[in-house]
């Protein structure tokens, strides 16, 4: 019981103490007019509640992200009306489509200027409404309480996304007595549905009698905590499995059923066995474009099985012979338990052959180059090698992305965040501050581009404010490299608008009082890792690496997933 | 290629401030064009009903009741195809309310 009970207080304050009984402890946020009581309120509570200053809203909200997809849990964001709250909706959009909890809280106008077009009011219920799990206006100060409880609720439970909660000036001003709520039902609302015992059982005898079974799993296996459950799955039914993007390390690197990522930059074996598999088991993911290479051809041999928590989603893309709503760990404790125990040997020897023609025509040249530039791959690779899959690993968007999703290792789950759905360049910086907040104990590396740090390198001064000890892995290759990559593939060599002349960012460093190493040469590549990972500070190590560096394999947009180039002349066409 | 035809599609709601605007917004993104639409209180005391008339397929149709029912606000979504309805789901409607009263408890 608050002591607050009983007692008139500002609706400001009621929402710091249901921030406080949500179990809140850190805030991303940016004050202005419009929440300038909350920000005041703030202040008498800043022993129970670390407000971390971001210098733009999108560096709040994907801080936020990056935070909740450590912690598991929703994180808050707090921001003023109009122009704060416009700066948000990117990474609202983001965590709608990647499934990530946040709640923003925006200021808004009183109650009596809505609708008048007063100094920053936007319609932000109206703008957020198709990117939101939940959008809500608060009014008065008694619903405070219950918004808050409710908005967590939402965010956090079912297949997470983000809400935004809307407190206009009355809401925060006017005076009424705390009251503190929980929420844990919502009579309209059925976040996790219960799995049907028929479809489970139809799933287990699918599986019994494939030959070639094939599992593609995704974030849902984390947001559910099903790390250790999918694992058993596999290893009782001897099933080989791909990953998605965000899917990435919730297994383990080395789990000998693990054969890669799948999809447009995914290894071989994984692309290549969905194309072969007589049955496919799709676990917590979407089959987004990205992963399915064209529809009409996807694993069209293979009769398939989707498990999800999302009814929607089922039949969405790709139609499926069963569909399984339910969480996914309580899904595939079932279906351990009743599928038979098997040895597949001879299909998983099938993955072999592809392995060793990546790792000749791909890997190698990539990650062992003898000469020339250093590759951004092997960047990557050396400082994987060196965390030894301990790392969070951040990723902006473009070739460092897919490289860094390509080349680190993982040994725990929740450990890599990238912008997946929305490719939102600017994510990673920002996304890795709310990591390292989240997780201090662990080293946090984000990768990349020069152009995606641009879009949000004033969080720098966020680091510098807060000591955040973030290691950024700049991979400064003078382009937008995944669209050069594309204009020299497809578009006949023409560099439209891709060219970028860099600031001195040793200089930058300097301003913002972080330590920095510049990187030409191979021999300094060690030495410059060893120097960012010998303390708990922050660090930019800004390798410049092979300017015209594409990432392959390839699967090239309209292709189906077996259509693969090696480089720029060769390919893979598996079973074809 | 799929035919189109008209579907009546059924939502069961709370009474939510924008909810409107939030499942029309599902037929704009896939640029499906609602013919006639109607909002009025259910013989369910508390619940709203929306009827949406729509032409289109039935795949995109399935689809769009998905999103709709997928709203926290929503009860139930249902399609018929036109003039083929049956009153079946109000009583679905119901049954769904009363064990969620129950899980409640
Ligand atoms: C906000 C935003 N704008 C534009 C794009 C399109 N885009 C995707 S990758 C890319 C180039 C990224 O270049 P850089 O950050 O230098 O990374 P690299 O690909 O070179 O690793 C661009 C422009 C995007 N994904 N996000």
């Amino acid at each position: 019981m608050s002591e607050k009970a009983g007692k008139k207080i500002t609706g400001a304050e009621i929402l710091l103490e249901s921030l406080i009984a949500q179990g809140v402890e850190t805030i991303f946020g940016y004050p202005g007019g419009q929440i300038m009581p909350v920000y005041d309120k703030l202040y008498d509570y800043q022993d129970k509640l670390h407000h971390i200053l971001v210098r733009h809203e999108q560096g709040a909200i994907h801080a936020a992200q990056g935070y909740a997809r450590v912690k598991g849990k929703p994180a808050f964001v707090i921001v003023t009306s109009g122009p704060g709250a416009t700066n948000v909706i990117t990474g609202v959009a983001d965590a709608m489509i990647d499934s990530t909890p946040v709640v923003v809280i925006a200021g808004q106008v009183s109650n009596a200027a809505l609708g008048t077009d007063a100094f920053q009011e936007t319609d932000l219920i109206g703008l957020t409404t198709p990117i939101t799990k939940w959008a809500h206006q608060v009014r008065r100060p008694e619903d405070i309480a219950e918004a808050v409880a409710r908005a967590a609720y939402i965010a956090g439970s079912g297949r997470p996304g983000p809400v935004v909660l809307d407190l206009t000036k009355d809401a925060q001003v006017g005076l009424a007595e705390y009251v503190e709520a929980k929420c844990s039902f919502i009579r309209s609302y059925v976040p996790v549905p219960e799995p049907s015992e028929e479809s489970v059982e139809e799933a287990a005898r699918m599986i019994d009698e494939a030959r070639r079974p094939f599992v593609v799993f995704g974030q849902g296996i984390t947001h559910s905590g099903a790390e250790a459950e999918l694992a058993a799955f596999l290893d009782k039914g001897d099933i080989p499995a791909g990953s998605t993007l965000l899917g990435l390390s919730a297994l383990k690197s080395d789990d000998p059923h693990y054969l890669g990522m799948v999809g447009m930059h995914g290894n071989l074996a994984p692309n290549a066995m969905t194309q072969e598999c007589d049955l496919l088991i799709a676990v917590g993911m979407r089959f987004d474009d990205r992963v399915t290479g064209t529809v009409n051809t996807y694993a069209k041999q293979a009769k398939k099985i989707h498990i999800d928590i999302d009814a929607s989603e089922i039949n969405k893309n790709i139609k499926v012979d069963l569909g399984i709503l339910g969480d996914a760990k309580e899904v595939l404790t079932r279906l351990t338990e009743k599928i038979r125990p098997r040895m597949r040997m001879g299909w998983k020897a099938a993955s072999e052959y592809c392995r060793s023609i990546e790792t000749e025509k791909v890997i190698d040249p990539e990650i062992n180059p003898e000469s020339g530039m250093i590759k951004p791959g092997e960047v990557i690779a050396r400082i994987a090698e060196s965390c030894d899959g301990k790392a969070i690993v951040v990723t902006d968007v473009g070739q460092n992305q897919m490289l860094a999703a390509r080349y680190s290792r993982f040994s725990q789950g929740r450990s890599l965040l990238s912008s997946g759905g929305l490719g939102t360049m600017g994510f990673g910086l920002p996304a890795a501050i709310g990591a390292k907040t989240a997780a201090p104990d662990r080293q946090v590396c984000l990768f990349v581009g020069d152009g995606g740090l641009q879009m949000t390198i004033q969080e720098l001064g966020t680091i510098m404010q807060e000591g955040t000890g973030v290691k950024i892995v700049l991979l400064n290759n003078n382009w937008l490299g995944n669209v050069r990559q594309w204009q020299q593939l497809f578009f006949g060599k023409r560099y439209s608008a891709t060219r970028m002349i860099n600031p001195d960012f040793e200089k930058i460093a300097q301003a913002y009082g972080l330590d920095i190493a510049t990187v030409d040469d191979r021999k300094d590549l060690a030495p410059a890792i060893a120097r960012m990972f010998a303390d708990d500070k922050p660090f930019i190590l800004n390798v410049h690496v092979e300017e015209e560096d594409n990432v392959f394999p390839m699967v090239p947009p309209g292709k189906s997933v077996n259509e693969i180039m090696l480089n720029s002349k060769e390919w893979f066409e598996y079973g074809k | 290629m799929e035919n189109e035809k008209l579907f009546e599609i059924t939502a069961y709601t709370e009474n939510q401030v924008g909810l409107l605007s939030s499942i029309a917004g599902i037929f704009t993104r896939r640029s499906m064009n609602i013919e006639k639409l109607l909002v009025y209180p259910s013989r369910i005391n508390g619940i709203h009903k929306f009827k949406i008339t729509t032409r289109t397929t039935e795949t995109l149709c399935r689809a769009a009741v998905q999103q709709i029912e997928k709203k926290v606000d929503v009860v139930k979504a249902f399609y018929e195809i036109d003039n083929e309805r049956s009153d079946r789901e109000r009583d679905i409607v119901i049954a769904f309310l009363e064990e969620r009263e129950r899980n409640n408890r």
